[in-house]
């Protein structure tokens, strides 16, 4: 069943075409991964599904619902979350809030303060509680963010290049993370150039090039397409 | 509840915190006992402008909305006052048009409030619409000296203000002297720990979250309009309750404390003192409204130069206020030393952290 | 009818004068700094008190006017050089800090100079129209305005200068790594924006009372003018001061200045709720 559904959805920034005529359908349950050489217009993508922009035509659909028109904070509350490309996290305002802010609708006393430790201990920062979100390290900041758009309970978990500023080893832990969470029923929607990273947590890929659909299918498929490979994987593909 | 006083977003905390406060509040509910009726007077009109100063601290320091209005609602307030209490006559019914001009002013934020921010207006401009609207209300009530100018029997007269409304009262007792000292006192203890308590509430949380990062609180579901209405509406709201205050206090109001300079005052103290913390706003305006008071007997040119040279300073000096600057020193010195005297297990105390909490 | 319509048109030539006079300094230093400059009524107040000491001194007019826009755009830059320099990357701290200076010098001012100063007295000359009778120093001020914008646009599109200002507006410290010197042309952009602000002073000197505080008299019009012009002097602020003399003149004729000045206000509120990225947006997107 889709969960996500855009259907022929294109943005235009003055004469430039970010987004041209995309479809794009994310069945409930799968790990999908959007790659596409810089430009592609796959962070665009990213905004246009959690409603950052409005797009200049078609609709997007989420459960089944046209959310196309609606405000952001409202598909939050449909039950989708999503961590930025650039880390987004309220700098001056120590760790642990962070994570707070995100929890505090859905669950509060006791319940909340265990989630926090949890999630904490889940994302290594609990040694780093105390600390304001602005001194964190890039690949610190990004835990954080990931932690708090996990906070909310997701039905879909979309991620701007999860793994950006963090080592080969944080960045294999990501991966595993995010299967676990997959394997327990949340659906993702991952943005990532690390190819490595994209074998270990893909189920389905979609290719976007110069804003538009390229190729999609099984990572597999993907992965043996020679067209792609020009265009993209290229000299770094290797077996 | 007692967690929410002492939550994150305030500083200072725990037992020797909360002592001082006692103790200060001690000192302040004896003091008319001591002190002649002139300088309780005097007192009780410094107290009237705290409430517009914690006001704006809610709003800028913890809502990051910078508000140059706070002398527009204090206005509408203050005429609300005057015309309500004119209007319904004096009595026990001043306490009506006390709470009904309040009300009015909350009204008029949400409304202006609402058109900025679904506007998306942030930043600089939210300053500059804010203070047009207040000079705008300045001028306006500023050529109403003509006899048409009046509502009912209240005549709005123009730069000579509106005089001759009851001050407050209950039954037949004018609540003047002491017991409008003892009224302030009472309104500001209840008024601090009320925003306390919200500050350091999930709705705290998501006011500073907004502060710092609107797209992101947004992406966590917020519907941030809504909390930087909620936080306009308040901190104008007490604006508009010292407004009323004023009025009540000194039976009359003009449109120079709507205007130029009188629209800055409230920016020079918050400032000053350190938008981030209600606490160090609270003792910041007290000490400058002081100061401002003594000068001004000699000068009040003088005072308003000495202001503009304090608002200067602040930004050039210390951006986030010197009061609060002061109380974090002095908040790192005494941990540091507590944590060399007792354990090294106190070491993430961090900042004056009780036992219990 | 002619006489009627060449009425509307002087009352219109009137508040757009005002409007474009008032504003336009405010929009440059904003729209290359990202600076409201909260002293701008001082130094609108600062060109009138040169103009009318000069005159009073004997120096003709016109030659006051220049002297005293001169004055202001050299007390700007050293205004930008001591402080608003510092602020750059923080915006609101320069609204704060400019405040701070406004109130200094307006106090200042009345401590020093006392609450008023000998007027001059608008120059002589009016001219009739039919039945209506026109001052002629007023649509000397509508040709003022109207200069001023043909002198920005031919500033700011036509100069070396003008490029490297625009560079630097887009994206300063690319313009910096190609070479611009950025803290230059920010010095020269904050003077020209208060010497704006002096001859408007100078020019409405001989219209009204010098008190220190006169500049709150123009910062509305000239707040409100920015807020919806945006940031682009030509394309915003023109066009918002046309479209608000319009609502002022209809409001001004039928209810007098007060209820057109609130008219405008409730306008510029209405309009930031529609159009919440200012009129020059609009234009802009249009002209691609």
């Amino acid at each position: 069943m889709a969960l996500v559904d855009v259907k022929g959805v294109s943005k235009r920034f003055g004469g430039l075409t970010a987004v041209s005529d995309v479809d794009l359908t994310v069945n409930a349950g799968e790990v999908h991964c959007l790659i596409g050489p810089n430009g592609a217009g796959k962070s665009t993508l990213f905004k246009l599904i959690v409603g950052l922009y409005p797009p200049t035509t078609g609709s997007i659909f989420f459960d089944t619902v046209d959310i196309t028109a609606e405000r952001p904070y409202a598909r939050v509350q449909r039950g989708m979350s999503i961590k930025m490309q650039a880390p987004s996290v309220f700098k001056e305002l120590p760790v642990r809030q962070n994570i707070q802010i995100a929890l505090q609708e859905r669950l509060s006393g006791a319940e909340c303060r265990a989630e926090e430790e949890r999630l904490l201990a889940l994302l290594n920062l609990a040694d780093d509680s105390g600390k304001l979100a602005g001194a964190l390290s890039h690949g610190q900041q990004q835990w954080l963010e990931i932690g708090m758009a996990l906070a909310l309970q997701p039905q879909l978990l979309l991620l701007d290049e999860p793994t950006a500023g963090m080592s080969p080893e944080e960045t294999y832990k990501t991966g595993e993370l995010i299967k676990s969470f997959n394997a327990e029923g949340m659906t993702v929607l991952v943005v990532e150039h690390d190819m490595a990273f994209v074998r270990q947590v893909a189920q389905r890929v979609t290719v976007l090039h110069l804003g538009k659909i390229f190729a999609r299918g099984s990572l597999e498929a993907i992965l043996e397409d020679e067209k792609v490979a020009e265009i993209y994987l290229g000299k770094t593909h290797a077996h | 509840m007692f967690k929410l006083l002492d939550g994150p977003q305030t500083l200072g905390r725990g037992k020797i915190f909360w002592s001082c406060f006692l103790a200060v509040l001690a000192g302040a509910l004896i003091y008319p006992l001591f002190a002649d009726s002139y300088d309780v007077g005097n007192f009780a009109y410094f107290l009237i402008w705290i409430f517009m100063a914690l006001g704006l601290c809610l709003m800028w320091g913890y809502g990051g909305m910078l508000s140059f209005g706070q002398t527009f609602f204090f206005g509408i307030a203050g005429y609300g006052y005057g015309v309500l209490a004119i209007n319904m006559g004096g009595g026990t019914a001043t306490i009506a048009a006390l709470i009904l001009s309040v009300v009015i002013a909350m009204i008029a934020a949400g409304i202006l409030g609402y058109f900025m921010i679904w506007g998306g207006i942030s930043g600089i401009f939210f300053g500059i619409v804010t203070l047009s609207a207040t000079l705008v209300l300045a001028f306006f009530l500023g050529q109403t000296a003509g006899p048409e100018w009046h509502i009912g029997p209240a005549r709005l007269n123009g730069f000579n203000g509106m005089k001759g409304m009851d001050p407050l009262t209950v039954g037949s007792f004018d609540i003047e002297g002491s017991a409008l000292y003892y009224l302030m006192i009472a309104l500001i203890v209840i008024v601090y720990v009320a925003l306390r308590i919200l500050v350091n509430s999930s709705v705290g949380n998501v006011i500073v979250a907004t502060r710092e990062n609107p797209q992101r609180a947004e992406m966590l579901g917020y519907d941030v309009r809504k909390y930087q209405l909620l936080t306009f509406v308040i901190g104008s709201g007490l604006a508009g309750l010292s407004g009323a205050l004023y009025t009540s206090w000194g039976q009359f109001i003009t449109p120079s404390s709507i205007g130029l300079p009188a629209a800055a005052m409230p920016i020079v103290w918050v400032a000053f003192s350190g938008r981030n913390d209600l606490t160090a706003t609270l003792v910041g305006s007290f000490l400058l409204l002081f100061g401002f008071q003594t000068i001004t007997v000699y000068s009040q040119q003088a005072a308003l130069v000495l202001m503009g040279v304090l608002l200067l300073a602040t930004v050039m000096l210390a951006p986030q206020g010197f009061v609060l600057g002061i109380g974090r020193l002095v908040v790192d010195w005494w941990s540091r030393r507590r944590r060399r005297d007792e354990a090294p297990a106190l070491a993430d105390a961090g900042r004056l952290q009780s036992d219990e909490t | 009818m002619s006489a009627e319509l060449f009425s509307l048109f002087y009352q219109f030539a009137d508040v757009f004068a005002f409007l474009i006079l008032s504003a336009a300094g405010l929009a440059i230093v904003f729209g290359m700094m990202g600076v409201i400059n909260m002293a701008h009524g001082e130094f609108i107040m600062c060109g009138a008190y040169v103009t009318v000491g000069l005159v009073n001194l004997g120096v003709p007019l016109p030659i006051a006017q220049i002297l005293a826009t001169l004055t202001a755009g050299i007390i700007g830059m050293i205004v930008e050089y001591l402080i608003v320099r510092r602020f750059y990357k923080r915006p609101l701290d320069s609204l704060l800090a400019t405040w701070g200076l406004s109130l200094i010098v307006t106090q200042s001012m009345l401590l020093i100079v006392g609450s008023a100063v000998r007027g001059i007295g608008t120059p002589e000359g009016s001219f009739a129209i039919g039945g209506y009778t026109f001052s002629t120093y007023r649509l000397v001020l509508f040709g003022c305005a109207v200069a001023v914008l043909a002198g920005l646009y031919i500033i700011f599109m036509k100069t070396r200068f003008g490029v490297i200002a625009r560079a630097t507006m887009q994206n300063a410290a690319m313009a910096k790594a190609l070479g611009a010197r950025t803290g230059r042309i920010y010095s020269i952009s904050f003077g020209i924006g208060t010497a704006l602000a002096g001859l408007c002073g100078a020019l409405y000197a001989p219209t009204m009372t010098l008190i220190p505080t006169m500049g709150a008299t123009f910062v509305v019009e000239s707040f409100v003018t920015v807020v919806i012009g945006g940031a682009n002097v030509l394309l915003g602020t023109a066009p918002a001061a046309v479209f608000l003399a319009m609502i002022r003149m209809a409001l001004n004729a039928g209810y007098g200045q007060i209820i057109g000045q609130i008219g405008m206000l409730f306008a510029v509120i209405l309009i930031i709720r529609v159009l919440p990225e200012g009129l020059s947006s609009v234009l802009v997107r249009r002209g691609r």
